[in-house]
């Protein structure tokens, strides 16, 4: 803890102290900074709990392999930024980049999530969830440690961020931008971009398709879809290739951000985000991990503007805010905010 | 048009149905019948494949239903009502239609039919199937088995669980679609399943002990009193 006047901890001072708060919050310049930072980390955490929510939905499985998926998305990601970025490459041609790098990890990674679900997840289905917790949990040692094996032949350290794939940013996300009196990164905007394109586009996949429709249906109930004829078997493999695809587009977005970066960590540091997102918004509704989302981002960027930056120094107190939060919502709601209950089996 | 032959289905180690044979032909309604847990539900359940028999064959016009996927089961033609209803309480009337639509057919011709059969659904077409009553709930059960131009709809007890003014419109609705699809019915409550059906199987212990029409039955109260009162 470093930064608080000793003065203003004197007991009967407290007054000033919290008088002096409720003034800096009613700050338009401050309000606008916690809103966007509460919608750049929204962003985030929104794309990082997509996938892991869709997936949970519709089969009920809870994939421990997620975070690795996203660690995973973060490294592809970042080699095609570097193979294909040069020192000349102009900055428009490097946002065009990163969508053909978003691109090309998502149907990559959508390939492979579909086929961990058919060789491993699906023999196992008719077991107990702790077999499926299980073996998810394997597969994120093994990616864990091939990654962690390239990275070091690569002679890359693998705990701390890719710096390489971080310069390929351009020059223009990298650099602040004011907004209304508050200044922020240009790429933070962006991930609010990319998250609500993301939501987006899986919202409308959700409520606009047949198979959105399937794969809400299947969400409530997949023994009563399969006897209204839908091949829910099918369902389960394209949900979690797209489950897994949603995951490493999270992980592109993150290679740019330097408050996460690539690195092997990062498939426990997502991992975490996602549960916490997508239990206190109801396991298996995406509209309550959006929600949540949008929730643990302003819980986030108020606790970092409270314990970080304003009066005192906890660095780590908004992350332990995020988990207290998520212990009060498993007390008072065990369900989530908008936790459905199912009725069939898998 | 189905024929269930010596089938035997477990739970894990419980030998639920011990060798069950029945028959439903095109046009009629056949009701099995019986006290709690003797089998009924698990007999519809092995027809769909959601619990497969281990021995014995099930064949819906002539070709074998044992090893297929639930899912094929159903496109072959056959339609569940199950109990409790299980509507997708989140989708709206119209999305419950919809999914069990068939990709290739005609939704907008599926949602007119369905109006035309329970014209008390389309006041609720866009409300979520969670929010309307059990009655309305049980209409729409029933809507959904029928789409797809189903020709068999296995009902499971139907009146469960609805006050007794709405198990009467239930019943109406049943013999209204009964006049054009066949239908195999699974009911505790008997006066209703001898009103609704032409025949009868009587399940005990997993076994079928008596069969035959269901005029003779309502008459039988040796029958009634050994296996049918609690």
């Amino acid at each position: 803890m470093t930064g608080i006047e000793p003065a203003l901890l004197a007991a009967g001072d407290a007054g000033p102290v919290v008088a002096s708060l409720l003034s800096d919050l009613l700050d338009v310049g401050t309000l606008v900074g916690i809103v966007l930072g509460a919608l750049s980390k929204a962003a985030l955490y929104v794309l990082i709990a997509a996938g892991l929510s869709l997936i949970f939905g519709l089969m009920g499985v809870l994939n421990f392999a997620h975070g690795s998926f996203t660690m995973l998305g973060a490294y592809l990601g970042g080699a095609v930024m570097v193979v294909l970025v040069s020192s000349g490459t102009g900055p428009y041609a490097r946002i065009a980049l990163f969508f053909l790098a978003m691109a090309a990890v998502f149907g990559v990674m959508t390939a492979f999530g579909s086929a961990v679900e058919k060789r491993l997840i699906r023999p196992i289905y008719d077991r107990q969830p702790l077999f499926q917790i299980l073996l998810t949990f394997g597969v994120v040692l093994v990616l864990d440690e091939l990654v962690r094996i390239v990275v070091e032949v690569r002679g890359m350290q693998p705990r701390s961020d890719w710096q390489e794939a971080l310069g390929t940013a351009p020059g223009f996300l990298q650099n602040t931008i004011t907004v209304a009196g508050s200044t922020t990164r240009g790429l933070y905007m962006f991930e609010v971009l990319i998250g609500a394109m993301v939501v987006a586009v899986t919202w409308g996949f959700l409520t606009r398709t047949r198979y959105g429709l399937y794969i809400r249906a299947g969400s409530e109930d997949s023994e009563m879809a399969q006897a209204l004829g839908i091949d829910i078997r099918k369902a389960f493999s394209v949900v979690f290739g797209v489950g897994s695809g949603l995951a490493a587009v999270a992980g592109v977005m993150l290679m740019w951000d330097p408050r996460f970066g690539a690195s092997v960590p990062l498939s426990t540091d997502a991992l975490l985000i996602a549960f916490v997102v997508v239990i206190i918004g109801g396991l298996g509704t995406f509209r309550g991990t959006v929600v949540a989302g949008l929730l643990v981002g302003l819980f986030d960027a108020v606790t970092t503007w409270l314990f970080h930056s304003a009066y005192v120094d906890f660095a780590g107190l908004p992350e332990m805010v995020m988990f207290l939060a998520l212990v009060l919502v498993l007390i008072v709601k065990p369900q989530g905010l908008f936790g459905v209950e199912e009725v069939g089996g898998h | 048009m189905l024929e269930v032959d010596d089938v035997h289905t477990y739970y894990g180690e419980s030998h639920v149905l011990q060798g069950v044979s029945l028959s439903v032909e095109e046009g009629e309604t056949v009701a099995l019948i019986g006290r709690n847990g003797v089998g009924k539900t698990t007999t519809l359940r092995s027809i769909l494949q959601l619990a497969p028999p281990r021995e014995g064959s099930v064949r819906y016009r002539g070709e074998e239903l044992v090893g297929l996927e639930t899912h094929e089961v159903a496109r072959k033609g056959l339609g569940w009502v199950p109990e409790e209803r299980r509507v997708f309480s989140h989708l709206t009337v119209e999305e419950n239609v919809e999914v069990a639509t068939p990709a290739e057919a005609d939704v907008g011709a599926a949602l007119d039919r369905t109006y035309e059969t329970f014209p008390a659904l389309e006041r609720f077409r866009d409300k979520e199937a969670g929010d309307l009553s059990g009655g309305q709930q049980q209409m729409l059960a029933i809507a959904r088995g029928l789409v797809g131009e189903n020709d068999l709809l296995l009902v499971d007890e139907p009146s469960e669980g609805l006050a007794p003014q709405i198990v009467q419109a239930v019943v109406d609705a049943l013999r209204e679609v009964g006049r054009e699809t066949t239908m195999l019915l699974v009911e505790q409550n008997f006066p209703m399943a001898m009103d609704l059906a032409d025949r009868f199987y009587l399940l005990d212990h997993g076994e079928v002990v008596a069969s035959g029409d269901t005029e003779d039955v309502s008459r039988d109260d040796e029958l009634i009193r050994r296996y049918l009162s609690a």
